[in-house]
């Protein structure tokens, strides 16, 4: 892993780029599935790739729907994080949506093209082992 | 400039919070006459416990059946309440909103999507509602390690379900009624376990009042349904703590006297939940601490009206904030309601358009009230009972430990503001809301202090704010708020020099 960009690289120039980061329906991480069919689903993109939602579902959720396996990396220790609470406490859920940073995915609602991106950048510019 | 210049206020009262209280209490003042300002951060009325209910009633498909059948009545019961207050075209409602600044003389900061400003209420009725006790243990940082909320929510407004190795950890009625709720969507928890005893209930039982023993039966039911099913159960665990590379793989714990390892994929754990003092932590309100609950709360009198602890030079008027419902006292819905009604109606007597609360409407609160002693003995603080053990991560955001907070406070940091300034402890995104409960007691423990333990000064903003929103804020009148500065605040002076060693 290797995209120090990702916070400020436009759409096209940052794919995800190893195995852990992609998050197709097979990825085996997922936590959750969905009850049943998603109805009149509109697609959001997660850094770069589309992903569906459900009209008046949040960010956090379409997040933990895809299976990834986490939605930043803590700039302290680069450790990865998901959402924790879901109501707003916990600031665990921070991506960046249409380019604004540290936006709170559990309170957002989806909008169609919205545009989502993982935050890994503090930790990969602080060079964190981990990462 | 004369008061006569002042602009008016925007709204009789003003209302944080759109669940069971704040829409009660909403419905009761428009139907007197007053205009009010409901703000809430949901898309949709409702809060947490009836959060989505709209669309999940239209949601005509098989799964959508399935989980309103899972869900149950409870869930269902706010309809009607949602459905008036809907009615009621005079609420100026106002969702996706966040409340980043309440002043005691009722201005209210209010942020929607990347425009903030003002508004001012003659009243401010706050209905935030509560949040989960955080827990801190080891591991509880990794990914799949979520609260029982957290999964309900994912329930109700994601329509997602957990897979793989589930356990739910902790104590509480939410985590008994969550794991039946799975159960019934077809998902065996691998473990329950539980961090109360049989000697808990025992203790309770001489908390019973009548109005407990329909809950007491509910949640005998949801116990017998779970063993019935076969679920794996454990009472008095201990010492849990989530292993795993990057994830949750495995937890442990003790019980029964020894050491036990689990698989798991989701750890859902619950500690009962807690007032939120965000807002009146900020607003310089005056709070007590619950010793049963180990957990702060606004110090209100019964119909919820709170104190400054602003010094009188600074704000010498009256205030005029109020707290209803979970964010007063942990009640649940029906609690919550009859006490959003109860906050109206005294709030109409200020606003001079009534005569205070009914007596129904004080014997509905104490009523709905009575079972939370009973509750309280049976369903204690369990994971966050012990002091965390000095390597786990006390704060999640700045990723310190408790023994990096007893080290600090060993070496003389031993009032919470310079805690915080020296460790940055409470300063990350969360801004101390998972963080401060474990950092007061972490002092306490050294100081043994026994009053309200402190808690970090609050300062708004208290949620993140857009630089340009702040640029562009609007309703911002210096003539008609009272103007604080960050040497305003409560304890300005107090803050000795003496609490920071030198270096």
């Amino acid at each position: 892993m290797n995209d120090i960009k990702t916070h400020v690289s436009p759409p096209e120039t940052s794919a995800p780029d190893t195995a852990e980061q992609s998050f197709s329906a097979d990825t085996g991480f997922k936590l959750f599935a969905a009850l049943g069919p998603v109805p009149d689903a509109i697609t959001l993109f997660l850094d770069d790739q589309p992903i569906i939602a459900r009209q008046g579902d949040t960010v956090a959720v379409c997040i933990l729907r895809t299976g990834v396996p986490y939605n930043r990396l803590n700039p302290v220790s680069g450790a990865p994080r998901l959402p924790y609470c879901m109501i707003g406490h916990c600031f665990e859920c921070l991506v960046e949506i249409d380019g604004i940073a540290n936006q709170q995915a559990c309170l957002t609602v989806v909008r169609d093209g919205m545009k989502i991106r993982r935050q890994l950048g503090a930790p990969l510019a602080l060079k964190h082992p981990e990462v | 400039m004369t008061q006569d210049n002042i602009p008016p206020y925007d709204a009789d009262v003003i209302i944080v919070g759109c669940g069971p209280a704040g829409m009660t209490a909403a419905v009761e003042l428009v139907q007197a006459g007053c205009s009010v300002i409901v703000l809430d951060m949901q898309p949709t009325p409702g809060g947490q416990i009836f959060r989505n209910l709209e669309a999940n009633l239209r949601d005509s498909s098989p799964s959508g059946q399935t989980l309103l059948d899972a869900l149950g009545p409870a869930y269902k019961a706010g309809a009607e309440l949602i459905q008036r207050f809907r009615t009621f075209r005079g609420i100026d409602y106002r969702p996706q909103t966040t409340v980043w600044e309440v002043r005691p003389d009722g201005t209210v900061g209010w942020l929607q999507g990347i425009n903030a400003g003002y508004v001012r209420g003659r009243q401010v009725l706050l209905a935030h509602g509560a949040m989960e006790r955080p827990v801190p243990f080891p591991g509880w940082t990794l990914p799949g390690v979520m609260t029982a909320g957290a999964v309900q929510t994912l329930l109700k407004a994601g329509h997602l379900k957990p897979t793989g190795n589930v356990v739910l950890a902790g104590t509480g009625p939410l985590l008994l009624l969550l794991a039946n709720q799975l159960h019934q969507l077809g998902i065996k928890p691998a473990l329950i376990g539980r961090t109360d005893r049989f000697a808990d209930a025992l203790s309770g039982v001489s908390h019973l009042r009548p109005g407990g023993l329909l809950p007491l039966i509910k949640g005998l039911g949801w116990v017998a349904r779970l063993k019935a099913a076969g679920v794996k159960s454990v009472t008095g665990l201990k010492d849990l703590a989530a292993h795993g590379h990057r994830k949750v793989e495995a937890i442990s714990f003790t019980a029964n006297g020894r050491q036990q390892t689990q698989a798991c994929d989701l750890l859902i754990v619950h500690d009962g939940i807690v007032p939120s003092i965000d807002i009146p932590n900020s607003a310089g309100l005056r709070l007590q601490w619950d010793e049963a609950n180990a957990s702060w709360r606004p110090d209100t009198t019964f119909d919820g009206q709170t104190a400054s602890s602003l010094p009188p030079e600074l704000y010498a008027g009256r205030c005029v904030i109020r707290v209803t419902g979970d964010a007063r006292r942990i009640g649940g819905a029906d609690a919550a309601m009859a006490h959003g009604r109860l906050a109206a109606q005294s709030i109409l007597a200020d606003l001079g358009r009534g005569t205070g609360p009914c007596s129904k409407a004080v014997r509905s609160v104490r009523k709905s009230l009575s079972v939370r002693p009973f509750l309280d003995a049976v369903f204690p603080p369990g994971l966050s009972r012990a002091l965390p053990e000095n390597d786990t991560i006390v704060c999640r955001c700045e990723e310190l430990t408790a023994g990096n907070l007893r080290e600090k406070i060993r070496s003389g940091f031993r009032n919470m503001d310079a805690l915080r300034g020296e460790t940055r402890c409470g300063m990350g995104p969360c801004q101390g809301r998972s963080c401060m409960v474990t950092a007061a007691r972490l002092l306490q423990e050294h100081t043994h202090a026994t009053a309200c333990p402190p808690t970090f000064r609050g300062r708004p903003p208290i949620r993140p704010i857009p630089l340009g929103a702040i640029a562009n804020l609007s309703g911002l009148d210096p003539r008609a708020t009272i103007r604080l500065t960050l040497e305003d605040k409560p304890e300005h002076g107090v803050e000795e020099t003496v609490d920071v060693p030198a270096e």
